[in-house]
């Protein structure tokens, strides 16, 4: 069956403000890790900071997906985290967030 | 062999094992003998649509038909990107939910025993995997799913950029009127692995031709096409026509555009080729 009663829209940084307290999908390009949390930068450059990380996997590569629930526009608290590798364009993923969330919603949220 | 097998259950059982070619597994060879390939009334296929689980629970279904539409064109291969959950590995199949960020969809694939091609590649699937699904969309009881004929985990990830970006230039290049999109679709960076699909149908631009009108051109190029076939003298020849004596007579059409409708015909079960490609002659003969 197909169910999209949960979607968790791809965003950046001025899209994050839209879904507070809602899990939302990024990918962060991992600075550093404080304590139990990752410090890095959201698709279009803004800080964010991702808490409940698994060290591990934040370790593995520069970038990272996080799927996790908004808890603040610099915050999210992280559910599942997943290695992106190393090679991964941000900026085109950037320029996806917008598309996908803005002129063609119809075929994601 | 067939003729045992009625329509519901037992269609989706036969349709679903991967044992049948991808032409019969609409479940119609089974459903209704009489009218053999009448479901379509001359829309074209999608070919292999890059889809979200949001589209597909939005696909439309016509009166009478048991076709899935997304943006006018019939579903029938799809190709997803997504997460792996709740993977279930049982005697015959293996399924889990795939989850595009979109939504989630049930996928299935059929495992043909344990020393099968099939059994390998889904072992090497994981939950909280990325991965690349190719396969047919189904109901069964009145629920969607996905019946994979492969599934392979993404290493790039860009290719999950990828695909989305693929989903959304399809769909705009379908949805705007007059056919050409103009979609500018961001170059991606050059660590782009080469995705394995890509195979989608892309809108043909109306032929710019005083006589035939614009938005139906490609249909009435095979009605008529189909009607020099239909001929009773085109009938009586053993190995039917070749090409060139088709284009001969379709004035006001280019070669391509009648080796396109002679494609089609072909597709849809109209003619067949004969002693080579470039002789056909009607199922009707």
């Amino acid at each position: 069956m197909a169910d999209i009663s949960n979607p968790r829209p791809m965003v950046n940084s001025k899209l994050l403000k839209n879904y507070m307290g809602r899990r939302v999908t990024t990918v962060v390009k991992v600075a550093r890790t404080e304590g139990g949390n990752v410090v890095g930068e959201l698709p279009d450059g803004a800080p964010i900071t991702v808490k409940q990380a698994p060290q591990h996997v934040a370790a593995q590569s520069q970038f990272m997906e996080v799927i996790g629930v908004v808890e603040g526009d610099r915050s999210l608290r992280a559910e599942t985290c997943t290695s992106f590798g190393d090679n991964f364009d941000m900026s085109t993923y950037n320029d996806l967030c917008q598309l996908a969330n803005i002129e063609n919603r119809e075929c994601f949220v | 062999m067939y003729q045992e097998s009625g329509g519901g259950g037992d269609a989706s059982l036969f349709a679903g094992g991967g044992f049948m070619p991808s032409q019969a597994a609409t479940g119609n060879e089974f459903s209704s003998s009489v009218s053999g390939a009448s479901r379509r009334s001359g829309g074209q296929d999608g070919g292999l649509q890059p889809l979200t689980v949001k589209m597909i629970s939005q696909a439309s279904q016509k009166p009478g038909d048991d076709a899935f539409y997304v943006d006018g064109l019939e579903i029938n291969n799809v190709t997803l990107v997504g997460m792996v959950h709740d993977k279930d590995e049982r005697n015959i199949d293996t399924s889990f939910m795939l989850d595009d960020t979109t939504g989630r969809i049930e996928v299935k694939r059929w495992i043909d025993g344990q020393d099968s091609y099939e059994y390998f590649e889904m072992q090497s699937v994981q939950n909280f995997m990325y991965v690349r699904v190719h396969g047919h969309l189904r109901t069964f009881q009145n629920k969607l799913n996905v019946v994979a004929f492969s599934v392979r985990p993404i290493t790039d990830f860009n290719e999950v950029t990828f695909h989305f970006l693929e989903v959304i230039h399809v769909h705009l290049s379908r949805t705007r009127k007059g056919g050409v999109s103009a979609v500018a679709t961001p170059a991606l960076g050059n660590t782009m692995a080469t995705p394995q699909n890509g195979m989608y149908t892309p809108v043909k631009t109306p032929i710019a031709s005083s006589a035939i009108p614009a938005g139906g051109a490609k249909e009435e190029c095979q009605r008529r096409v189909h009607s020099i076939y239909e001929e009773p003298a085109s009938l009586q020849v053993e190995q039917g026509l070749h090409v060139d004596q088709v284009v001969q007579r379709m004035v006001g059409f280019t070669r391509a555009q009648v080796r396109e409708a002679i494609d089609f015909l072909v597709n849809e079960g109209y003619i067949y080729s004969t002693i080579d490609d470039d002789h056909h002659k009607s199922t009707n003969g």
